[in-house]
């Protein structure tokens, strides 16, 4: 009798471990509702999906090792490694997205005026005006902005749809760009978009050659009801230390004024000249889409510090062209001119239209 | 039967020895901080500890936070290894069950002793912590700043850190349910201490692993540390929520299976 409810209680526990264990699978099991909306009518509607207001938690885990850590550890750990987010997003202009860390927090706070950027642990504010390029942000990881931006420029023949699948608890239309450049070091990009708002909730990127993605980003909660503005307005608490950022549209005027504008051809490896607002005229920029590539001439102490960066990964290629090296879809090249100084190259193209590219700037070993 | 086992996990000075140690660290760290004012870097060291040194009101959770890695779980599987195998290496199981009293109700009652003992024991610490924060740091009570830079009252600080307080207190519950389900299982207090504690080590070693990502969800630890969100504005539920229903999985489970192993039990010590 003993041997039997002692059996009977085991039992009862085997049962209940079974059940707990099996929950997440099932709920992750969980189909989601397919529509049949074309891959272009879907882009379209991700692009319209900008002035949708949401909060939601996101979280990215970026597998680029970029060799530049040292002048941009900020950038280089936004891209490298896994990273949590609390998004209030009231438009493109009024958002706030808090970079969430086990003991603090970085706070992005972006009005029409400028950005606040607080930072718990040394209790700082600081306050940047609009500026027309940036470096990378945390708000450029939020899976709606990033999707909506890699699918801007996409062409109708890139795009296919590739069914549908749950997250953040809602039912997520999926959309593959895989870009047509020959250049493109970007295999494809995935982007998951709300079948019922077109916001993007996942974004995949994943380098050619490559069976994991470079950048996967994606909603683990969403409420897609526009936040109140008190949450996403800042004012310094007392006794934060407040001051002003890097002051980036100065930085930018003073690179266009200290470079000397060269002459770059109206196309490299394949890719034609394209403008760029608020970059420098001595940076040329090429390509469209996902398939981008920058050229620019750096000052002789920035190019030594690149150079001894690059040349000390184990990954670096180098030959009469230059140095090269490739951080998933991202690569870098060094090319020195005797005499006339060193270009850098850089962009989502292969190493090898990296070395085309090389051979056509002017002063470039053929 | 709960009221004698409080009364006896209370009047052994073993108990209060065991809290006065628990206490003796963030007391230390307190003093140590005190004499050099060497804070910690912003984001190294326990949380909040970087702030203390501007507000000792912050002391409280920054004791907490030092002693939730490993201290306090120390104390809990301690004292819940003990329950049951305790009363075997003693030989009083035996006289303990002639009583006219089921086996699951003395789990109970155990269990709810080292649940009493984790909550007097967390807010011991939260005491001293703001006693110490206040004599040796200067104490801003009128207002704090929250982790995501807006302003707190008074008693909205206080309300949150008893909320902190209290989720420290339910984290503390699965690493008592493994230490109490190990104690069914042998009679040797010691044994089912380092059960307990064997357990805690691997979930903590595993979360720093990328490779165990799949599993991090669901291991005891993996929430202990996000009463840190109770302090964000808006506060992050998700976690904390979580963290909860975490521990309510690992108590359920565990006391299953102690009363599964405990109730047929041959008792012969």
């Amino acid at each position: 009798m003993s041997g039997y409810g002692r059996g009977r209680r085991w039992a009862v526990l085997a049962a209940l471990v079974a059940g707990l264990c099996a929950l997440p699978a099932v709920v992750a099991a969980l189909p989601a509702d397919d529509a049949d909306v074309p891959a272009t009518a879907l882009r379209d509607a991700v692009l319209a999906s900008a002035g949708v207001g949401f909060s939601g938690y996101a979280v990215s885990a970026g597998g680029l090792t970029l060799p530049v850590s040292d002048q941009l550890p900020a950038v280089a750990d936004l891209l490298s490694d896994r990273v949590q987010l609390r998004v209030w997003w009231r438009g493109e202009d009024e958002h706030r997205v808090d970079v969430v860390t086990a003991a603090g927090e970085t706070g992005v706070h972006v009005d029409p005026a400028g950005t606040w950027t607080w930072e718990f642990e040394s209790a700082t504010a600081e306050r940047t005006g609009p500026a027309p390029l940036a470096l990378p942000a945390p708000p450029d990881l939020v899976p709606a902005a990033l999707g909506r931006r890699l699918l801007s420029e996409a062409a109708d023949d890139e795009l296919s749809r590739i069914g549908a699948r749950r997250v953040a608890g809602r039912d997520a239309l999926g959309l593959r760009l895989v870009p047509a450049a020959p250049a493109a070091s970007v295999a494809r990009v995935d982007v998951w978009a709300d079948a019922a708002t077109g916001l993007p909730l996942a974004v995949q990127v994943v380098a050619d050659g490559a069976s994991v993605p470079a950048l996967d980003t994606r909603f683990l909660d969403l409420d897609p009801t526009p936040p109140p503005a008190a949450v996403v307005a800042f004012t310094p608490p007392d006794g934060a230390r407040v001051r002003p950022g890097r002051d980036a549209g100065g930085l930018l005027a003073e690179a266009d004024r200290r470079l000397t504008a060269v002459p770059l051809p109206a196309e490299l490896a394949g890719l034609p000249r394209r403008t760029l607002a608020g970059a420098p005229s001595s940076v040329g920029v090429y390509g469209r889409g996902v398939t981008l590539l920058a050229v620019a001439p750096v000052p002789a102490r920035l190019a030594r510090g690149l150079q001894a960066a690059v040349r000390a990964s184990p990954d670096a290629l180098v030959d009469r062209r230059g140095v090269r090296l490739a951080a998933g879809p991202l690569g870098l090249m060094l090319v020195e001119r005797p005499g006339r100084g060193t270009y850098v190259l850089t962009g989502t193209v292969t190493l090898d239209a990296l070395a085309e590219a090389a051979g056509q700037v002017p002063g470039g070993a053929p | 039967m709960i009221g004698t086992e409080l009364r006896k996990t209370f009047g052994r000075p073993r108990t209060w020895v065991t809290i006065a140690v628990l206490n003796a660290l963030p007391v230390l760290v307190a003093v140590l901080l005190r004499l050099t004012d060497l804070a910690p870097r912003p984001g190294e060291g326990p949380p909040f500890l970087s702030a203390v040194l501007t507000n000792g009101a912050l002391f409280p959770l920054a004791a907490l936070a030092i002693v939730l890695p490993l201290f306090l779980p120390i104390a809990v599987a301690v004292v819940s290894g003990d329950a049951v195998a305790g009363e075997a290496q003693a030989g009083t199981l035996r006289y303990l069950l002639a009583r006219p009293v089921g086996r699951t109700r003395l789990l109970v009652a155990k269990l709810v002793a080292v649940m009493a003992f984790v909550l007097v024991t967390v807010v011991v610490v939260a005491l001293v912590g703001y006693a110490v924060g206040s004599v040796l740091f200067e104490a801003r009570p009128a207002a704090g700043t929250s982790v995501s830079g807006t302003s707190l009252t008074t008693e909205e600080l206080a309300g949150r850190t008893l909320l902190a307080i209290g989720y420290v207190a339910v984290s503390m519950l699965g690493v008592a349910a493994f230490g109490l389900f190990f104690s069914t299982l042998t009679d040797s207090p010691l044994a089912a201490a380092l059960g307990a504690l064997a357990v805690l080590v691997t979930s903590s070693l595993l979360f720093t692993l990328d490779a165990a990502s799949p599993i991090a969800p669901y291991l005891p630890t993996r929430y202990w540390l996000a009463f840190v969100d109770l302090f964000r504005d808006p506060v992050l539920w998700r976690d904390v929520v979580r963290g909860l229903a975490l521990q309510g999985v690992y108590v359920g489970v565990l006391l299953t299976a102690a009363w599964a192993n405990f109730t047929t039990k041959d008792v012969t010590s």
